[in-house]
């Protein structure tokens, strides 16, 4: 047990801040991507701590975690928004007020708003390269598609953005 | 929006690369991570309060064992005391008691318990009698009168088919007729119980001599000689 504390606890701190970004590039708060990002560490100390094998891709794990819970939070949120109209101007739909933001807001700001938006295929491709600093055969690997479509991805991915942008 | 070049995306993208939590939130969500882990962890430990709890359960089943070992012990040394108790006694209840729980036990049950009892209260007559315990002597002429009542009742309602029991009621009521001051005359129970003894009797096969002994104690009976009646009915009973 305490030998793989250890072992989670260096896992933690390796990738505590990749998750982080992860996340955070994917909601719209800070306190939501700390909550989420807490949930998948939370969910993977106990998956690491059940397993009897080693995990092979650490990497892939976790990301796979929080992935699934931000789909959860995403669920959750648009049930909310569905069961309680009342509280629904409440709710912050990141995908309207990107025109807005792009004027008050930093570049960082309109980027983020944009991967957001992202379709899912490019949204995780983008952040794990550029934000991540994932080379493209680890991503190659990761998702088990070549590095060429990678590249391809992330090419489209990028131009993606900028229309998102654009388009706000 | 206006034209936004490639540049400003990737210093947008720079500028989210170097987000990161702060380092509190950090130490404090690792914490809290593997602080949810304490909760499986005591219910890992679960064996160990289950073996707490196994030895708090022998210690009490000790202790348990204990009390009721003494408890025993009191009961034991109660009943060993009580067994030279008379009627009339505090404990004599717990003599009684200890009767019952032995006839239980020997699956002793209808006349030859009567007989027992009986028997043994005509003992404590006798010895009280000899040892001059004048307190105990009412009672345990009381005590007799109620067992010689239950026992002629009986005796009317079931006949003996065995001699030895004959043999143990004329030993007991012979003990009485010897205790100083006895009348069996005043008492129509132990009349009616010699009584049954010689209808029973005379059920049984018979040598000439026990005949002969048999028809004497009618004969002393019908005379109110019940003290030589019991007389030929114990010769009898001793030599059948």
């Amino acid at each position: 047990m305490d030998n793989k504390k250890e072992q989670f606890s260096a896992v933690y701190d390796q990738y505590i801040e990749k998750i982080y970004r992860f996340v955070y590039a994917k909601v719209d708060s800070k306190e939501t991507a700390e909550d989420i990002t807490s949930k998948t560490f939370t969910k993977g100390w106990k998956a690491f701590q059940n397993s009897e094998n080693n995990i092979e891709n650490m990497s892939a794990f976790l990301y796979q975690i929080a992935r699934n819970s931000i789909a959860d939070y995403y669920r959750e949120k648009t049930h909310y928004k569905a069961v309680s109209s009342d509280k629904s101007q409440e709710i912050v739909d990141d995908s309207v007020n990107i025109h807005n933001e792009a004027i008050l807001s930093s570049d960082m700001d309109m980027v983020r708003s944009a991967i957001a938006r992202l379709d899912k295929e490019y949204q995780d491709i983008i952040i794990w390269h550029y934000l991540n600093d994932m080379k493209i055969s680890e991503i190659a690997d990761l998702t088990n598609r070549p590095a060429g479509t990678i590249r391809v991805m992330l090419h489209r991915g990028l131009k993606n953005i900028k229309g998102l942008i654009e388009e706000a | 929006m206006a034209k936004i070049t490639q540049k400003r995306i990737i210093s947008g993208l720079e500028e989210l690369k170097n987000i990161k939590p702060s380092s509190e939130w950090v130490i404090f969500a690792k914490s809290q991570i593997f602080e949810e882990q304490k909760e499986p962890t005591i219910l890992n430990n679960q064996p160990s309060l289950k073996f707490v709890d196994f030895l708090k359960f022998i210690i009490f089943k000790r202790k348990l064992a204990y009390s009721v070992a003494t408890l025993t012990f009191m009961i034991i040394g109660l009943i060993g005391f009580a067994e030279y108790t008379m009627p009339g006694d505090t404990l004599f209840p717990i003599k009684k008691l200890a009767e019952r729980s032995e006839a239980a036990l020997t699956l002793q049950s209808g006349i030859k318990h009567n007989v027992v009892v009986l028997n043994n209260r005509i003992n404590d007559l006798a010895l009280a009698t000899k040892e001059g315990k004048k307190e105990n002597i009412p009672s345990a002429i009381s005590e007799i009168n109620v067992n010689a009542s239950e026992l002629a009742k009986n005796l009317k309602e079931n006949s003996i088919d065995d001699i030895s029991t004959i043999k143990d009621i004329a030993s007991g009521l012979k003990t009485l007729t010897a205790v100083e001051g006895t009348d069996l005359t005043v008492n129509t129970d132990i009349q009616d119980i010699i009584q049954s003894l010689i209808i029973d009797l005379e059920k049984t096969t018979l040598t000439e001599d026990a005949k002969e002994k048999l028809d004497n104690a009618k004969k002393l009976y019908e005379d109110k000689k019940y003290n030589l009646a019991l007389e030929e009915i114990f010769y009898l009973a001793n030599n059948q």
